[in-house]
Parts: structure tokens; sequence; C-alpha cells
């Protein structure tokens, strides 16, 4: 049996539609984020809806910035290194680890999150005019 | 179908959903893109609703999401009400698809639906928690993610349906 046996008319029409509309929405991130290189990176930390920490990644070339975030179910341990940003290790309560999975960000996009402990980190470049909450 | 027999499969679904909600955190499609899964429960939600219609199927979802979580030791948690909205999001969709859309769309057309509604779901729950736009990045990578792994669920779930014995499906399928 071929696939297209299975495969009806209007399946392959809502599989075009939806390969479109997400490429639709990645244009989105490619035209506010388009880069500039020589621009300066801020990390920002916001917990529970506010902003508690505004980190200068360049500051992080000459040694490691490392620092603790604490939420309502426990500790991050978030590192600067080299011009990127990653969260070095979730509460041990976090079942999924999401955010220390993500793994290293480095330019503008990118998100890291923490749902359960309603922690976000990304980076901004000082000359934009957007920040996260307006896009 | 008898009640007793239905009541077995309905049992028998709600365990194997749990199953491959299981086999599911092996494979780390989260490390692709954050939040993102294979979304293997779906197979047995499609199969129920195709089995069942609406009761019996919502039946299979919600029990599966609560004893899914009170396995994992997240019920009530922030990671509850995420599955939470993600699994009844989808089912409504791809209930709201099978019942009006059965005619136009195959069950592969029908996961699809629910994929992509799951992924949306979640960030939405995600930014109402988090309340930082900047999460709905991930949205255009998850739901292209959500076309491939859709597509193997509804096509799972198809040859499933179709080598199920008459016992089970009752002529239905």
């Amino acid at each position: 049996m071929k696939i297209t046996d299975i495969l009806t008319f209007y399946d392959k029409i809502l599989i075009i539609f939806v390969v479109l509309l997400a490429l639709a929405l990645l244009v989105i991130p490619f035209y506010y984020f388009a880069s500039e290189s020589d621009a300066e990176l801020l990390l920002k930390v916001q917990l529970d809806n506010e902003l508690i920490k505004t980190v200068p990644v360049a500051d992080s070339y000459e040694k490691p910035i490392v620092f603790e975030v604490e939420g309502l179910i426990g500790t991050h341990i978030i590192e600067v290194n080299q011009g990127r940003v990653r969260v070095l290790e979730a509460p041990a309560d976090d079942p999924l680890k999401i955010c220390e999975k993500t793994g290293w960000i480095d330019r503008e996009g990118p998100i890291i999150v923490c749902v359960p402990n309603s922690l976000s980190l990304w980076l901004e470049s000082t000359d934009s005019d957007i920040d996260g909450m307006s896009w | 179908m008898k009640k007793t027999r239905k009541i077995v499969v309905i049992s028998l679904l709600i365990s194997l959903g749990l199953v491959l909600h299981l086999v599911e955190s092996f494979f780390p499609l989260t490390a692709v893109v954050p939040g993102a899964k294979l979304g293997l429960a779906n197979i047995v939600s499609l199969i129920a609703i195709s089995l069942f219609g609406f009761p019996a199927a919502f039946q299979v979802v919600i029990f599966r999401v609560i004893l899914g979580s009170l396995l994992a030791g997240t019920f009530m948690t922030i990671n509850f009400y995420l599955s939470f909205s993600g699994g009844i999001l989808s089912f409504l969709l791809m209930y709201l698809a099978y019942y009006f859309l059965k005619d136009y769309l195959s069950l592969i057309g029908i996961s699809i639906i629910g994929a992509v509604a799951h992924n949306t779901a979640q960030i939405t729950a995600a930014y109402l928690i988090i309340s930082n736009l900047g999460i709905f990045y991930y949205l255009p990578f998850l739901i292209l993610l959500a076309l491939p792994t859709g597509f193997g669920v509804g096509l799972v779930s198809y040859f499933t349906l179709k080598h199920l014995p008459f016992s089970i499906t009752g002529g239905n399928f």
C-alpha cells in the first residue's frame, strides 16, 4: 500500500497550509532580529513578571559570570560565558528541565524559559527599541 | 459493542496511552526545539475518537493526562496544567475535525491538526504563566516539527485501526 492511497487531497492542502503558516510566522523573528553584529548585547532576566537583572554580556569575555536566581520551585544557576548564556543547573524539582536542555543562546531571538518557575532569560541589543514585552 | 467490552477497551487505551507517554520521554526532542515532543499518546486519542466518538474518547484523554501526571508526580503543578491545556485543545479540535471533515481528511490530516493545536495551546499556556511574548519565537519551529510527528502518529493510528480485530472495532472502521 502506498502513502498516496491514504493521504487525501485535502490532507495535502492542510500540510501545505501548515508549512506556509509556519514559514510566515518564521519571517517575523527574522524581520525583527536583523542582526547588527557590533551591537552590545544585554542579558535580561525576568522572574514572575518582573525584570530582576540585566547583565552586559560583554563582561563575560574575560571570565565567566555565574549567578543564581531563586524562584518558586528552586534555584537556577545561570552562566554567562564568552558572550553566550545558558542555565547551568535547573532546580531539582523541575520535572522536564527544559531550560537546562535549551543549552546556549548567543543572539537576539531565542529565549530560555522555565515555565514552572516563571523564569525567562533573553538577550537584547542595547540599541534596539523593542524589548521582550513589545514584540 | 457490549458494555463490558467497551469498558475493557477504554481501559486498555488509557494504559496504552500512559505507556506511550513514558516511551516518549526517551526521545529527547526537547533538545532540538524546547518543549517539543513526539506526541505518541495522540495515537490512543485518535483510535478512541474513531472507535467510540466523543464521551468515551474524552474519558480516555482526561484519564491519561491525570494518571500520567500522578505517575510523574506533577499533579496540580504547572506542568500538569500545561499538558492538560494541550491535551484538551488538541483532543477537541481532532474530534471536531473527525466529526465534520471525516470525508475530506484522513487520520493523518486530523492528527496534524491535533499536533499543531497541542503546540499552540501549550505555548499560549506557557505565555500566560511567564508573561513573556518572546516564548512565541519557538512556535513556528514547533509547528514545523508537528508536521512529521503528526504525520507519523496519524499513520500509526491508521494501520492500528486497520489491523484491529472485528471484536474490538465492531465493524466501525
